[in-house]
């Protein structure tokens, strides 16, 4: 087995917030290993037993501890059919679905576990390609050009943690051809017309003592390496020197001849994609440098290593970990890391749909609709917060609650503020203790994307914070259960009296009981986010009470709840922004590092720079797994030759 | 030299990959071996496109009263009116492999692959099968400047849906074209316009520097190969696969002598539309030209087009008379003014159908028109929106394929009728017949003249 991927489980979803009495944040359900072969031999003993079990899979190969190490790929699939509904079959006696969440809470644990007590390993790190967002912002560093020529591929989809940039989503359709063929063609040409791009690229020129070849050579040794974002040999230049001769040859200007070359070079796997030398060791080892620089670079920039960086790697500096952490620090305050800011900031809240597929109904906003100005206010309110905690390096609990945010004149009016400065310019502002604006949820940008168009949703908003927030999404719902609708008949009656009568439903109430309450309390915000205290005529009910008895009454209170749960919500960050550093699916041995970074996180008060730097400093991120063999599972072989150990290894 | 000499595939060995999907190897391997294998009876070349509607139809009101020629369209299905004889509505047919999962992706995204997808946020994405229009690309897509064009009108799903357990790429895509890769689509229809404008016309003069470009990148990308893991290097062929197709799309554009190819129709250039449509049904106009106009111009046989993903959200308050999302208003409960709803968002998207086939209609070739000479099939993965069902799947197939298909009829089938039957009858309409394709058990009776 080399990593079981955590797929729909997530690394919390042992713990449902609220899900039953005591301390939700516990990780340990009372389980055992022989109550869990209780659930087994009761729900699936009947057809997996015996010389000829269903499926090939007898019950035998999971009935012992040592199981959970030695078929833990067994043990994963039965936690992924159990807690799915896929397993028992229809028709066969089933457990409730409690009891899937407590086996399947249990399952998930042992595994951890287990894969824990190996110590912690690289994992994989496949070759991808840049996403659309990082190669416009590759072709922009690399010729100086202002133009966002990613915009001509296609979109990519997300993947693993929930990020476009994740291996295993990038795919690759035959238009990629063309347009990256174009791309390249609009690039140059764009760039070979504006001097100070041409300062960039073009840094030769022949004339007197200076041979066209000569020119050509000293531009291409200059550009390869960046391009490729490592150094390149002679064998390497001389591919894109005789495209210049040729071109030369058939009578064309230095100019077009040269940009012939480049053009190649902006279509080459070497450019388009981020491959990483493989370590033919068994054993994980550090990063070689250049690898390193375009891991740092593509997590913090979106974009490729500047020179600072390819220096450090060449002079074999970059793995040094306090070199690492100021450049981290550096990359940080660089203007360039405002594009993994917002990368990762929409797409883990999911904003990044508002004004695409998610838009608040135009008849009933009229003036939002009408006003792209104010679209943009909102839709970058979260960006711009999450920069100034990070640029700050404030905590960030700031998140869940906050006494300042950041604000236009638009936004001020919206959320009915009147706070110096209100500018069109987005600034920080201190809140009022009863503003209701602290924090993500008080923002209309999260407050719209949990909504409908057309009215708001406790359902969507509660099923959001436990998913974006709390990283517990609740499972799907039971197969033919009708959804929960707003009142359209004749006789209207509150979506909570709906809700109400559906929770009446045990199938329901399992899991709307803790996803509606968390909704309801926001229900002072409309479905662009606004502050009401009326709906329909009726003063806004905003009570929720959790199955543990939890009760609160608005946002203010909710956020007091979630502040109470932070523990979650930092994990649930850092599974998020691991996963985008290491731009995958994260795994059960990754699990493991994650807990030690939520440890370093909490250590420091929360520090946004905190979780940044640990998450470079981790092993996955700076070492490399060995190719040649799948991870040790066996704890001896990891002993044996115990990976050397660096300052920061977390 | 005939198409079949010098093919290194057997004929068998075609027919059993088919509805499995393989990887390039056997694209490669195959495609010349088919190249020439064209239908010599019609002098118009056939054509086949997919419309796909997500989120499924008020059952009540889409199945048409009686069947065989005398049927009465439903009322979802008015719109057909004056398109009637140019339509078979195939009643019964169903998705099995979509039989199983939570919610839409296991559902929506197979709808023409007819397979069960692997659950996964991303690794180990896997369809098990390739999409029926793709094996058809696959097989001849190289008669003409572009093998196929994927369209829609929403932008690629953000996110992973950690609710159901699946990545929303599997939403986003009913066009396969392995098992482990969905076609990118186009959204925007200038971009659309100009990418046919530049694959039908007059081939530019740096298409052979590009050419030679192309060429070098395959060169060098040995070097990289041979220094990456074995996964790595799929990811990489992967990528010297499309260059090389298009490296050799590009060659046979260039060299007259060996391309059969004309444009059957001029695309000017000065018509672009705009990048900025007014409103969705502007957009999906707009999308729907364009698949008309490939089809025109033929510079591709194969199309597909995506209303929107699975669990679309769309708002459909334009419309008089609703007041909802389309996703929200498919989970109707039974409510009477929800369904209500639902039926006129169905009815929408089968008034757009409605546009095209007119449309297509209207562009005369020869004696007939473009029409009668393309399959046109309307498709929601599920039947119920409310309950996800795969059974009785709302599938409308329209235009005569050339003189194969036998339009003007409602057929119900038994129920539960593999809707890959269906496929089996349109590949084979279509010229690139498979005796299996997932889990057909043959043709579709009464499909075929």
């Amino acid at each position: 087995m080399a990593f079981i991927q955590i797929s729909s489980l997530r690394l919390a979803a042992a713990v449902f917030i609220g899900a039953s009495s005591g301390n939700a944040q516990s990780l340990k359900p009372a389980y055992s290993f022989d109550e869990a072969q209780v659930f087994l031999k009761t729900y699936c003993r009947t057809c997996h037993q015996g010389k000829s079990p269903a499926a090939g899979f007898n019950l035998a190969r999971i009935a012992t501890t040592d199981s959970l190490r030695d078929h833990g790929q067994n043990w994963n699939s039965v936690l992924n059919r159990v807690r799915n509904g896929e397993m028992p079959p229809k028709g066969t006696p089933a457990p409730l679905s409690e009891q899937r969440e407590v086996f399947a809470a249990w399952v998930h644990e042992a595994l951890r576990t287990e894969a824990c007590a190996d110590g912690i390993s690289p994992g994989p790190a496949p070759v991808r390609r840049l996403n659309r967002t990082e190669y416009s912002a590759t072709v922009r560093d690399l010729l100086n050009v202002h133009l966002d020529t990613g915009r001509m591929l296609p979109a990519d989809g997300a993947g693993g943690e929930g990020f476009d940039n994740a291996a295993e989503t990038l795919f690759l359709s035959p238009i990629h051809a063309e347009k990256y063929l174009d791309a390249a063609k609009m690039a140059l040409e764009y760039a070979a017309k504006d001097p100070r791009s041409r300062a960039k690229f073009m840094i030769a020129s022949p004339g007197p003592g200076v041979s066209p070849e000569q020119a050509a050579r000293k531009i291409l040794s200059e550009f390869l390496p960046r391009a490729f974002r490592r150094p390149v040999d002679e064998s390497d230049l001389q591919v894109y020197l005789a495209l210049f001769d040729s071109a030369q040859k058939s009578k064309q200007p230095f100019d077009d001849s040269i940009l012939f070359a480049l053009k190649a070079v902006l279509i080459s796997p070497q450019f388009l994609f981020r491959a990483e030398t493989p370590n033919p060791a068994q054993q994980p080892r550090l990063l070689d440098d250049y690898a390193l620089a375009s891991r740092l670079s593509y997590f913090l920039w979106g974009s490729t290593p500047d020179g600072l960086l390819l220096a450090l790697a060449e002079a074999g500096k970059l793995q040094d970990p306090e070199v690492l952490k100021g450049q981290v620090a550096r990359m940080l305050r660089n203007t360039k890391s405002f594009d993994f800011v917002q990368s990762f900031t929409e797409q883990w809240l999911g904003t990044r749909a508002l004004g695409q597929s998610i838009r608040p109904d135009a008849k009933l906003f009229p003036a939002y609709s009408a006003d792209e100005e104010l679209q943009g206010d909102v839709r970058y309110q979260p960006v711009l917060f999450f920069r100034e905690i990070v640029a700050n390096d404030l905590s960030l609990l700031n998140l869940l609650d906050s006494n300042f945010t950041i604000t236009t004149k638009k936004l001020q009016k919206l959320y009915g503020l009147n706070i110096k400065p209100a500018t069109s310019a987005p600034k920080r502002i201190d809140l009022p203790p009863d503003s209701h604006r602290g924090g993500l949820l008080g923002m209309s940008a999260i407050l719209a994307v949990s909504s409908h168009p057309q009215r708001t949703s406790p359902v969507l908003r509660g099923k959001w914070i436990l998913d974006a927030i709390l990283g517990t999404p609740p499972p799907p719902p039971p197969p033919n259960v009708p959804t929960l609708e707003e009142p359209t008949g004749a006789a209207p009656r509150t979506v909570r009296e709906l809700l109400t009568q559906h929770r009446a439903n045990p199938a329901c109430a399992s899991c709307h009981s803790r996803i509606d309450p968390l909704g309801f309390a926001l229900e002072n915000y409309d479905a662009l986010g606004r502050w009401r205290t009326e709906e329909s005529g009726k003063p806004v009910d905003s009570k929720g009470e959790l199955p543990d008895g939890t009760k609160f009454d608005g946002p203010d209170q909710l956020k007091t709840v979630l502040l109470e749960k932070k523990g979650l919500f930092i994990r649930n960050l850092t599974n998020k922004m691991l996963g985008y550093a290491l731009g995958r699916g994260l795994t059960l041995k990754d699990s493991c590092v994650v807990d030690n970074i939520v440890a370093e996180v909490e250590r420091n008060n929360y520090s946004a720079h905190t979780l940044i730097d640990s998450v470079v400093m981790s092993m996955p991120f700076r070492y490399q797994t060995g190719t040649s063999a799948p991870v040790p599972r066996s704890p001896s072989k990891v002993s044996a030759q115990p990976v050397p150990k660096k300052v920061g290894d977390l | 030299m005939t198409a079949m000499q010098n093919s290194r595939l057997s004929r068998r060995t075609l027919l059993r990959g088919a509805g499995v999907g393989l990887g390039l190897p056997w694209l490669e391997a195959m495609v010349p071996s088919f190249a020439t294998a064209a239908t010599k009876s019609s002098p118009n070349p056939v054509r086949m496109a997919v419309l796909y509607m997500p989120n499924g139809v008020n059952t009540s009101m889409w199945t048409p009263e009686g069947e065989g020629r005398g049927f009465k369209l439903s009322p979802t299905l008015a719109p057909l009116e004056d398109l009637k004889s140019e339509i078979i509505v195939a009643s019964n047919l169903w998705n099995k492999g979509a039989d199983t999962g939570d919610g839409h992706y296991v559902k929506e995204s197979s709808i023409l692959t007819c397979t069960t997808i692997s659950k996964t946020l991303g690794v180990d994405l896997n369809m098990h099968g390739i999409s029926m229009d793709q094996l058809a690309a696959q097989r001849v897509g190289d008669r003409t400047p572009l093998p196929s064009i994927e369209l829609g009108i929403e932008p690629e799903a953000t996110g992973v849906d950690g609710n159901v357990g699946y990545t929303r790429v599997y939403g986003c895509h009913i066009a396969w074209s392995s098992p482990t890769t969905p076609l990118a689509r186009e959204i925007n229809p200038r971009s659309v316009y100009e990418r046919l404008f530049r694959a039908s016309g007059p081939q530019e003069s740096s298409a052979k520097q590009d050419t030679l470009l192309l060429d070098r990148v395959l060169g060098q990308a040995k070097k990289l190969r041979s220094q990456l893991g074995t996964s790595d290097r799929v990811r990489i062929d992967e990528y010297l696969g499309i260059v090389r197709s298009l490296e050799s799309r590009m060659e046979r554009a260039s060299n007259v002598t060996k391309s059969a190819w004309k444009s059957r129709a001029s695309i000017d250039s000065a018509a672009k539309p705009t990048d900025a449509p007014k409103d969705h049904t502007e957009h999906v106009h707009l999308m729907l030209d364009m698949i008309a106009l490939a089809f025109q111009s033929d510079t591709t046989r194969i199309g597909t087009f995506m209303f929107g993903n699975a669990v679309s959200g769309q708002n459909f308050r334009f419309l008089e008379g609703v007041t909802n999302t389309h996703h929200e208003v498919s989970h109707h409960s039974k409510d009477p003014e929800k369904l209500k709803q639902y039926h006129l968002i169905n009815r929408w998207h089968i008034e757009q159908y409605a546009y095209l086939l007119r449309k297509l209609k209207e562009m005369k070739e020869g004696e007939t028109s473009v029409l009668d000479s393309s399959m046109v099939l309307f498709a929601s993965a599920l039947s119920d929106g409310n309950s996800h069902n795969p059974h009785k799947l709302p599938l409308v197939l329209a235009g005569r394929g050339g003189g194969r298909i036998a339009t003007g009829q409602h057929i119900a089938y038994a129920e539960d009728t593999a809707a890959a039957n269906l496929y089996v009858s349109m590949l084979d309409a279509f010229g690139t017949p498979v005796e299996r394709f997932a889990d057909s058990t043959g043709p579709l009776p009464g499909v075929l003249a």
